[in-house]
């Protein structure tokens, strides 16, 4: 059997368990698969999924850009630089504990609950610190035989950061941003339900209110399904930025 | 007649640990222009670190060394060096690790080009040009630093036990080679080793130093003449005198 045939007959065989026993329980609480299929439909005609899904991603994607930006950028001076990490190592350690949830309401706060700002402010908030703390790790994990080889061969400052702490660097990064990934869907998701009200996270707490459990599945699925390909496009980045890394798959 | 003087060493001390520990002391050393050196010595003696003084890589507390008349404070574009780990960039394909030293010394891309063509010939690494150091064996992969060495012509060569961590096959190979890469065109080599056979086969001549600190115990001629292989050289009736000789030194036993 190949990988494929594994991984989409697990899925359908959870989908057929969930279909027969979903009817045994009360409608309210669990829908089968066949009755989300339909009110996928639905919301797919009645143009509020794509309008909620459009208004989600750009603030995912905004936030994470920012947040990548901003987390390679610092995980890059704070590596290389000792001052630099003694300075930002308080702050980030005390902001990376607590619980980014407990910050929404603050940053809706900051940007007045208006716009798309306040979510992508949210969304960076959530993706920012594993981009940092990996690339941090990773500019400060270069292989010191490799920093001798530059040396022997008289680099320069600026080729030994492109032709060694960089590239050293990189798997590092990509691990932190698929990390980013899984918590910025969740920072997403949580400031549309207390800033925005708006795209798939209102969605969800829209027909959650009114008890359609079969609508209210449908942004949870999306949601699920942008994980999977954000992660997927950042694999398929690896290959492309980082093809030495292939011996490990 | 002797030939001139490449490099110097000069009353040498070098102390690790804020001093603690002395590597050597009042270490002198001369390597004649085009010959190969052997520094042969017990493996935690400074050998590695007597090296990398050499190459400017490492300070050292007093005395000095000298390179055609020029103290040698820094790396310089004249001397390469090949590594016992390889030292090669894992997102570099063969042909970009053998560029290297070319690019950094902003060569000419034509130039670059051509050497980098030439060295990987040179060492065998035809076909490999555009494969990752991981998809190579590690006697390859020593192949791709010593042509990443050699491509920048340089006027000394530093090698630091490069096939240490070889198996035993493979390293007689790569000796072989290196002989041969050698014969075809002689250039001042100075070469670690902890291997007494390594060490005459390779060499002109033999510098056996003590454990620590280091000194220079002797200075060994290596009467073997050239062009050499590795069987050539232990088949030579020399041969087991000189290892004797050697080996007594290393393990600091009276002759016998």
């Amino acid at each position: 059997m190949t990988d494929w045939t594994v991984r989409l007959g697990s899925i359908a065989v959870v989908l057929l368990v969930w279909e027969f026993l979903a009817p045994g329980w009360n409608p309210l609480i669990i829908r089968p698969p066949s009755a989300i299929a339909v009110a996928f439909v639905e919301l797919v005609q009645s143009g509020e999924l794509q309008a909620a899904l459009v208004t989600s991603l750009r603030a995912f994607v905004g936030g994470l850009v920012i947040a990548v930006v901003i987390g390679v950028f610092l995980g890059v001076v704070t590596g290389r630089w000792r001052t630099a990490f003694n300075a930002l190592d308080p702050l980030v350690s005390a902001l990376y504990s607590v619980p980014s949830v407990a910050l929404i309401p603050l940053i809706g706060f900051i940007f007045k609950f208006q716009g798309d700002a306040p979510r992508v402010a949210a969304v960076t908030l959530f993706c920012v610190f594993p981009v940092l703390i990996n690339t941090q790790q990773g500019v400060r994990n270069v292989d010191r035989g490799l920093l001798e080889v530059a040396r022997a061969f008289n680099t320069s400052e600026r080729r030994l950061w492109t032709d060694v702490i960089l590239p050293s660097a990189t798997p590092f990064v990509l691990a932190g941003i698929r990390l980013a990934i899984g918590r910025g869907l969740i920072g997403m998701i949580v400031a549309e339900f207390f800033i925005g009200l708006v795209g798939l996270g209102y969605l969800i707490i829209q027909y959650g209110n009114v008890f359609r459990i079969d609508r209210m599945f449908v942004p949870v699925i999306v949601v699920a399904a942008m994980g999977i390909v954000f992660m997927g496009l950042i694999q398929w980045l690896e290959g492309r930025v980082a093809p030495w890394l292939r011996r490990e798959q | 007649m002797a030939a001139p003087i490449r490099i110097s060493v000069e009353h040498v001390t070098k102390r690790f640990a804020a001093g603690a520990l002395t590597v050597f002391e009042d270490l002198d050393l001369a390597v004649r222009d085009g010959e190969a050196l052997s520094i042969l010595g017990p493996s935690g003696c400074g050998k590695t670190t007597l090296l990398r003084c050499m190459h400017g890589l490492a300070d050292i507390e007093s005395g000095r060394i000298v390179l055609d008349g020029d103290e040698i404070r820094a790396p310089s574009r004249k001397v390469s060096m090949v590594f016992q780990h390889f030292g090669l960039m894992p997102w570099k394909r063969v042909r970009e690790n053998v560029a290297y030293g070319l690019e950094l010394a902003r060569l000419p891309r034509a130039t670059i080009d051509e050497r980098v063509d030439r060295y990987i010939e040179m060492v065998g690494l035809r076909g490999f040009e555009r494969a990752y150091p991981y998809a190579l064996s590690g006697g390859m992969q020593q192949r791709v630093g010593l042509a990443r060495a050699l491509a920048v012509e340089p006027d000394v060569l530093l090698m630091d036990e490069p096939f240490g961590s070889l198996d035993a096959l493979t390293r007689e190979v790569l000796q072989n080679e290196l002989l041969r890469i050698y014969q075809e065109r002689p250039r001042t080599m100075v070469f670690i080793t902890h291997s007494i056979e390594e060490a005459i086969a390779l060499g002109d001549r033999v510098v056996v130093l003590s454990s620590r600190p280091a000194r220079v115990r002797e200075i060994i001629a290596v009467d073997i003449e050239r062009p050499r292989t590795m069987a050539s050289v232990i088949a030579h009736s020399r041969f087991v005198e000189l290892r004797d000789r050697c080996s007594r030194l290393v393990l600091d036993r009276p002759a016998a």
